[in-house]
């Protein structure tokens, strides 16, 4: 009954928000709560805005090249304020190679190009159903 | 500071998912402090509403705590939403006279969230002093606003061609501010003489201004902050205030008594329920009337 809260969200000065769009579109056809804020968001104000909004998981879309240094960021900044419980993720232009330091840093999942909506939603789904247990 | 924030922005998630114990809570919250101004924000989709809000809050905020409550549609189909309106506030995330808060209707019809009134009470304890509501884009009917804020501004823009009929007949009756908003694009002067006449029918001892603003660019922002204050202070007169937050406690009881009734309705099969209407009509609707009758006792217990 209680729907899903998402922040999706682009870090940095990278312009592509199709992607984002995209996947902020099929979670809520999923009946998710999404709120998207727009272009060129500093990974402090992607925090702030996560805990105002009291999101259960804040997805990153970054298609620049810049995803190494912003990514981590945004984890390190929900740690700093205690909400470490908020879930963090994200896709885009990601090389396989860069994969598994994001994931070591906390970002618990990556979705490059071609990964199909249905496998992103279902992987939503059940993490924060994880935390809700 | 930060801790607190969450705790607030928990316990609104709470009251949204109708808990409750939160809602039984943030009842025990008094609604009546004249120390607060609730603003709320009505108007057509795309009218410039966000932006709007981004300017007034901005200003607001440099002496004073602000929140804002931007309610967006949810989606018919999947229940699902998205919530957009923060978009046209991104200066003000990192402001900490500021909260900012999405929410979504979840199906509620008349522009706003049924669990409003509620929050409101969350954040008057928290001691913001002005609480900014953008309700979902309106046309006719969306006018539940009015029943919840202080100082309703309904937006207008030049060019709605066909639905200023509409708009003349529906939202323009619960303004308090009205405002043409877009000033700069054409259209906005032949606007302008159509609203002139209505909004200066004075209703109630209050004659609603017609403010004029280009809310990208900030212009009409500091006139159209006076007018708010003005109707704040008129409002502060002769317990006029009072009376608007009784009338938002009211309207808390119904929307919660309402949301109630929904989820039951919603746990039957729309065909059973039309069946039973259609068979049993008069007996039915008596019961009803009955069982209204019995929670009425309830709430009026003195
Ligand atoms: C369309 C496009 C553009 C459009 C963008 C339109 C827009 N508003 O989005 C325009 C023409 C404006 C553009 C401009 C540029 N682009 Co461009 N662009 C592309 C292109 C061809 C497709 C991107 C796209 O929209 N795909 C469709 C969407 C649906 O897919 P997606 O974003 O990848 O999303 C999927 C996954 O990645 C993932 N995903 C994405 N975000 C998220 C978020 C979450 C939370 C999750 C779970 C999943 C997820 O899920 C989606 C579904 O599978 C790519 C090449 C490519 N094949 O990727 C280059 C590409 C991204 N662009 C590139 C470049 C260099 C640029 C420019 C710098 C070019 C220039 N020199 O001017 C500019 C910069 C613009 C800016 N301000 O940032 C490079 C980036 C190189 C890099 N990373 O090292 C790419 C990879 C092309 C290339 N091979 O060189 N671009
Ligand atoms: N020309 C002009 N454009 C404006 C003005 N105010 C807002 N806009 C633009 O109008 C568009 C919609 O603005 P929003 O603030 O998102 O409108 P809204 O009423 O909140 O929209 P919804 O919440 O979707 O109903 C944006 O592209 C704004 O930049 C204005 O005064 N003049
Ligand atoms: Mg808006």
């Amino acid at each position: 009954m209680t729907p899903i809260r998402v922040l999706i969200a682009k870090p940095g000065l990278d312009g592509h928000d199709r992607g984002a769009k995209v996947v902020s579109r099929a979670l809520r056809d999923a009946g998710m709560e999404v709120i998207y804020t727009g272009l060129r968001q500093s990974p402090e104000q992607i925090v702030l805005a996560a805990i105002q909004e009291d999101v259960d998981i804040v997805g990153l879309s970054c298609l620049s090249g810049a995803h190494n240094s912003l990514f981590p960021k945004v984890v390190e900044g929900l740690r700093a304020k205690g909400a470490e419980d908020i879930v963090v993720f994200g896709g885009g232009v990601i090389p396989d190679a860069d994969i598994p330091g994001l994931l070591a840093a906390g970002i618990e999942a990556v979705f490059t190009p071609g990964t199909s909506l249905e496998e992103i939603v279902s992987w939503v789904r059940k993490r924060v159903q994880k935390n809700h247990e | 500071m930060s801790d607190e924030l969450r705790q607030l922005a928990k316990a609104i998630s709470k009251v949204e998912n109708l808990d409750f114990q939160a809602l039984a809570d943030a009842a025990t919250l008094p609604l009546d402090s004249a120390a607060v101004h609730v603003i709320g924000v009505t108007g057509p989709p795309g009218g410039g509403k966000s932006t709007l809000c981004n300017q007034l809050i901005k200003e607001l905020a440099v002496h004073h705590r602000v929140a804002a409550l931007l309610v967006d549609p949810s989606s018919p189909f999947s229940g699902g939403a998205i919530l957009g309106d923060r978009i046209r506030m991104q200066a003000l995330v990192s402001n900490p006279n500021v909260y900012i808060r999405s929410l979504s209707n979840r199906g509620n019809v008349g522009g706003v969230a049924s669990s409003l009134v509620s929050i409101l009470r969350l954040l008057m304890h928290n001691g913001f002093q002005y609480i900014v509501i953008e309700t979902v884009g309106a046309g006719q009917s969306e006018v539940k606003i009015a029943s919840i804020a202080d100082t309703t501004l309904v937006v207008s823009v030049p060019n709605l061609g066909d639905d200023i009929q509409a708009f003349k007949s529906g939202i323009l009756e619960i303004a308090d501010i009205l405002i043409i908003n877009k000033a700069d694009l054409p259209g906005a002067d032949s606007l302008y003489s159509a609203l002139r006449e209505s909004a200066q029918n004075p209703r109630l001892g209050w004659t609603p201004p017609l403010c004029q603003t280009v809310a990208t660019e900030g212009l009409g922002i500091s006139a159209l902050l006076e007018e708010i204050h003005r109707h704040g202070h008129w409002l502060r007169q002769e317990g006029r205030l009072l009376e608007k937050r009784k009338r938002a406690a009211k309207f808390e009881v119904l929307e919660l008594s309402r949301m109630l009734l929904q989820k039951h309705l919603d746990s039957v099969p729309a065909e059973v329920l039309a069946r039973n209407l259609n068979r049993r009509g008069i007996n039915l609707l008596q019961k009803l009337d009955k069982i209204y009758d019995e929670l009425l006792n309830t709430f009026s217990e003195v």
